[in-house]
């Protein structure tokens, strides 16, 4: 392999072919609207919980997309369902629905029972 | 006066005993399952507020205005208030008189079942005395009412907008079989009793039918069927009755003084949860009441299909209803038996399990805590004042509270300056009651550390958690709109009236049916403008839609909500709509053809 | 067909409405300009200057004027009522005139967003936020307290558009272009200021769009922000404290201002809707009015005799509303020639 001097850096890169996204997948089967999100940042400007867990819905779901399993879980492990998101979302987005069904879903997608 | 069968007896009776002897086993059995199940302390308090001579006389009388009476259904509609109650009471009274008979009469009879029930059958000629032809003029006067609610029953059935609902419940086959046994149940006693009315007496109602009968049959050759159709009627409608929505009747006389002794759903199947379930008579009268109702795609989803699926135990369904409702706690306002469709949809999401929780213990709030306790409340006292999250997106809300509170001259900080915590509230209405707790310590930490002795709310949601979850009970706790109605009568808040500027107040759900608070902020508009009402309100009010309670309304359907109770409450046409809570607030804006504005804004405007 | 000169009620007297009773006339028919307004000139006569020239406005109303200075024009008139006849139409006009029609023109424009309608951008609560439209006003009348001299000023882009909440989920189109322009204004105006553009796309179709963005960025150091304002509070000394999320870096970012601007967006007209359910005229589901076709006639409603022109069918620019003006008199003439 060609020494370019520098390293892409294994843990910040992501690499869409091994991506796994199963549990975006469910999530928007299940919350179909999930997918019009148009990441122009309201929710996470407006979050209660943000400045303790940077919670963002709008990472959250950008999060999911990219495997980034482990910041949506700490993002989403300090949201106080408070329903701001909602409220102030341009699409219309059900927020508060989306973050319980997420918190149903395990990492391979499937609702706990 | 003479007993027509020295056996006391006739096999047409069994049909009646079987059933007797099946629905009482049966209701015994489930009335000591659900004692059983609930919570120790929970049955202990029963079981001592059953022998409080004080609570027996509240349960007695609650049980004879409630299950006899239907007070309650009277106070909505007339019509289904007579119906209900001519039933009931009819047949209550015709069940004494029957017994008051046999005593009376051949009080040796009285360990005999069925002799109450088909008196007339076994004993002739009462109606020569003056103590027999009252009873049986009773007896006839309370058939005729009866008789008159079934009239009533089957025309709504088959056209429920008569009586005044405009949809009334789909029945299941079983219901089906229970209703019609139920309506054969009467016309067939008056058969019977009018076949048998020349040997066994009668009055006004049985003697004429007598002889009309005898004028074109001539025998009595149908009256043994007839009583046998009679006791078969009873016989079926009781054995169905466990399975059918008729097992309200025997659960509402448990769940009245369970209800009157504190119980509360601690558990979301078994014990009270499940006692409020089968007391539901499926009336249907909260399908037009719920405010999902607008979109006809809602309507499986009010709390009588609730509690159906929960009988049946459909998962998929429960799961579903429960998490669509707004818990805007209007059907257990208009529910005749006052089943708590919000709590017991809490119940059923509390039962969820998810594969992530969020736990706030992590989250340091002695910053906030500090900020607090050098502030203008001090250690002695003061009003602490928490906006909360919503009120963030409405700052109207915040800069007007704000001002009356500095021109009346009130000591007071704000809790949550730079934005807070959530209350808890939201977590709990998703049934997240764990993970509400924590949240509650983390406030109560800052709460404790302003030195407070008001806690002053502008959002109902937060207000009614805060007086009902957190202990604290040595701080008063206040609506915005109760605390300046107090301030105006106090005459520390002058407010100048403006005639003829009409305003319509909008009960916010979780402040009216949640907190019971109503009249101060009525009284509060009152003396800045001319009050109207809208076309439902107070307990009656329309929730606007926004509601956090419905986890899973998308914004479409919640707009139609809004449209609805936009519609209800500008009958009065008012210059402004006026309400007590941010989201209310900042749904109905977004919407409505005319201004709508916060309590504080209106009487900030006008001080 | 009769002999008489046909009459054409061309409904608003803005920009489109006086352009297309200019181009009607010129063409022989008699076109009657009904205007709500005590004055003609609609949206652009509040406006100051226009993209992507700086023209005033001033200039384009006085040569659209000017065409139109022997038209009958009704202005401060309201119609009562509209009405179908058997080859034409009548309207009652709040003046109790009576005007019987061969073809009706639709150049009812748009409204602006109500702002205050966004309660949590507190448009009507705070003293230091206002809206693109007072913005202008300022730059005609330079009379505003609100304005003052201001050291830090955003511009808030998609107010009320794009917005399902706000009940309007079309792009308003102008007022990225708007807002750039505006900005640019006010650095000139306060070259010391700091100017913020909070935006979520930014949407630069048109001719020279992009040299205002190139400009804006380049020799004026105006701040863009990818990141919707989600709600917006007040500090102790009376300036506003925006909250929003700088999507790019995915951190919240927060400043403080001494004047916030609400792009306000471009929504339906409610009177236009009101007219043309009275003459059975399509509405189409964003509340604007519905075009034939949206390809090959926009200028052209469901039912023959009645047109476009403008922002009634959608939000439009200035040229692209001129030009519909001017091909609605076009189509009106052919459709008269067809008749005859």
């Amino acid at each position: 392999m060609m020494d370019f001097g520098f390293k892409l850096s294994p843990s910040s890169a992501v690499n869409l072919d091994t991506v796994d996204r199963a549990r975006y997948d469910r999530l928007v089967q299940l919350v179909p609207d999930a997918r019009t999100c148009i990441d122009c940042g309201s929710c996470s400007a407006t979050c209660t919980a943000a400045p303790w867990s940077g919670m963002s819905v709008r990472k959250v779901l950008l999060g999911l997309q990219r495997g980034r399993d482990d910041e949506v879980d700490a993002m989403l492990s300090k949201c106080m369902l408070c329903g701001k998101c909602t409220m102030v979302c341009p699409r219309g987005i059900n927020t508060r629905q989306l973050i319980l069904t997420l918190c149903r879903l395990d990492r391979k997608g499937e609702v706990v029972r | 006066m003479r007993e027509r069968f020295a056996s006391h007896f006739d096999p047409f009776v069994i049909p009646f005993l079987v059933g007797m002897a099946f629905v009482l086993g049966y209701c015994l059995i489930a009335m000591i399952r659900v004692i059983l199940q609930l919570p120790k302390e929970d049955r202990r308090r029963f079981l001592v507020s059953l022998i409080t001579p004080k609570q027996i006389w509240i349960n007695v009388r609650d049980i004879f205005l409630n299950c006899l009476i239907h007070v309650k259904l009277w106070q909505r509609n007339k019509m289904l208030g007579f119906m209900h109650s001519s039933i009931a009471f009819g047949w209550f009274m015709i069940i004494l008189l029957g017994h008051l008979e046999v005593i009376l009469f051949v009080p040796e009879r009285i360990h005999l079942f069925y002799y109450p029930i088909f008196f007339n059958y076994f004993v002739a000629e009462t109606e020569q005395t003056i103590q027999g032809s009252m009873l049986m003029f009773l007896m006839d006067f309370f058939l005729l009412m009866i008789l008159s609610g079934i009239a009533i029953a089957i025309i709504k059935r088959f056209a429920s907008r008569i009586v005044g609902m405009r949809r009334t419940t789909r029945l299941s086959l079983l219901d089906r079989v229970g209703l019609y046994s139920l309506w054969a149940i009467f016309p067939l006693r008056l058969l019977a009793e009018s076949f048998t009315a020349h040997i066994s007496g009668g009055s006004f109602l049985t003697i004429p039918a007598n002889w009309i009968f005898r004028q074109f049959l001539g025998n009595d050759l149908y009256a043994l069927p007839t009583w046998w159709a009679y006791s078969i009627a009873l016989g079926v409608f009781m054995c169905v009755l466990p399975f059918t929505r008729y097992m309200h009747i025997p659960a509402e006389m448990l769940l009245i003084p369970m209800r009157n002794a504190g119980i509360r759903i601690r558990h979301p199947r078994k014990g009270f949860a499940s006692l409020e379930v089968y007391s539901c008579p499926a009336c249907g009268v909260c399908i037009d009441a719920c405010p999902m109702s607008v979109l006809k795609v809602n309507c499986k989803d009010t709390t009588v299909y609730l509690n159906r699926q929960l009988r049946r135990g459909n998962e998929r369904r429960i799961a579903e209803i429960s998490d669509k409702c707004l818990l805007c706690g209007k059907c257990t306002a208009v529910c005749p038996v006052g089943v708590q469709g919000p709590e017991l949809r809490e119940a059923q999401r509390a039962r969820r399990k998810y594969a992530l929780s969020p736990s706030y213990a992590g989250i340091n709030v002695r910053p906030m805590a500090s900020a607090v306790a050098g502030g203008a409340g001090g250690a002695s006292g003061g009003v602490l004042y928490f906006a909360g999250c919503m009120t963030q997106l409405t700052p109207s809300i915040r800069r007007a509270t704000a001002s009356l509170l500095d021109k009346a001259g009130v000591r007071w900080q704000m809790m949550d300056p730079d934005g807070g915590l959530c209350c808890g509230r939201p977590l709990m209405m998703a049934g997240r009651t764990e993970q509400a707790r924590e949240l509650i310590a983390k406030n109560l930490e800052i709460i404790r550390a302003s030195g407070c002795d008001t806690l002053l709310l502008s959002c109902p949601i937060c207000y009614k958690v805060f007086k009902e979850d957190y202990p604290l009970s040595d701080i008063r706790v206040v609506h915005h709109s109760v605390f300046f109605q107090e301030l105006i009568a106090s005459g520390q808040l002058k407010v100048r009236r403006e005639e003829g500027h009409k305003l319509v107040w909008h009960d916010p759900c979780e402040l009216g049916r949640g907190c019971g608070v109503y009249e101060e902020p009525r009284a509060a508009l009152a003396a800045a403008g001319e009050l109207v009402e809208a076309g439902k309100h107070h307990a009656e009010s329309i929730c606007c839609g926004g509601s956090l309670g419905s986890l899973s309304l998308g914004f479409e359907q919640r707009k139609a909500m809004t449209r609805n109770a936009l519609d209800n409450l500008t009958v009065a046409d008012p210059a402004e709509i006026v309400t007590g809570c941010p989201l209310c607030l900042a749904t109905f804006v977004r919407a409505a053809d005319r201004p709508v504005r916060d309590i504080a804004e209106i009487l900030d405007t006008r001080s | 067909m009769v002999n008489r000169t046909p009459v054409i009620a061309v409904i608003g007297a803005g920009i489109a409405g006086l352009e297309a009773a200019r181009q009607l006339s010129g063409l022989g028919y008699e076109p009657v300009l009904i205007e709500k307004a005590p004055a003609v000139g609609g949206h652009v006569a509040e406006w100051n200057r226009l993209f992507p020239d700086m023209a005033p406005a001033a200039d384009l109303l006085q040569s659209l004027e000017a065409g139109t200075s022997g038209i009958r024009t009704h202005v401060d008139t309201e119609i009562a009522s509209l009405g179908r006849l058997k080859d034409g139409y009548s309207l009652i006009l709040s003046n109790g005139e009576t005007l019987l029609c061969d073809a009706v023109l639709f150049a009812t424009g748009f409204h602006l967003f109500d702002a205050s309608r966004k309660e949590e951008y507190g448009y009507g609560i705070y003293d230091r936020v206002i809206t693109n439209r007072d913005l202008e006003q300022w730059f005609n009348t330079r009379h505003d307290p609100r304005v003052g001299k201001p050291k830090a000023v955003g511009f808030v882009h998609c107010v009320g558009s794009r917005d399902v909440k706000a009940g309007n989920k079309q792009c308003s189109k102008v007022c990225c272009i708007t807002a750039i322009k505006e900005a640019i204004e006010i650095k000139e105006e306060f070259p010391d200021a700091e100017v913020y553009c909070f935006y979520m796309d930014l949407r630069l179709f048109g001719k020279k769009y992009e040299d205002f963005y190139i400009r804006a960025q380049r020799d004026l150091g105006i701040h863009f922000i990818r990141g919707r304002v989600s709600e917006v509070g007040e500090a102790i000394d009376g300036r506003v404290v925006v909250k929003a999320e700088d999507t790019l870096s995915g951190k919240p970012v927060k400043v403080t201002l001494d004047l916030l601007v609400l792009m306000a967006g471009i929504v339906c007209n409610p009177d236009a809707q009101h007219y043309a359910r009275e003459l059975g005229v399509a509405v189409d589901e964003d509340g604007f009015l519905k075009s034939r076709d949206n390809l090959g006639a926009v200028i052209e409603s469901s039912r023959p005799g009645v047109f476009f022109a403008g922002a009634c069918t959608g939000a439009k620019t200035v040229p692209e509303t001129l030009a519909e003006a001017r091909s609605a008199a076009l189509a009106i003439h052919q459709y008269f020639n067809k008749r005859r």
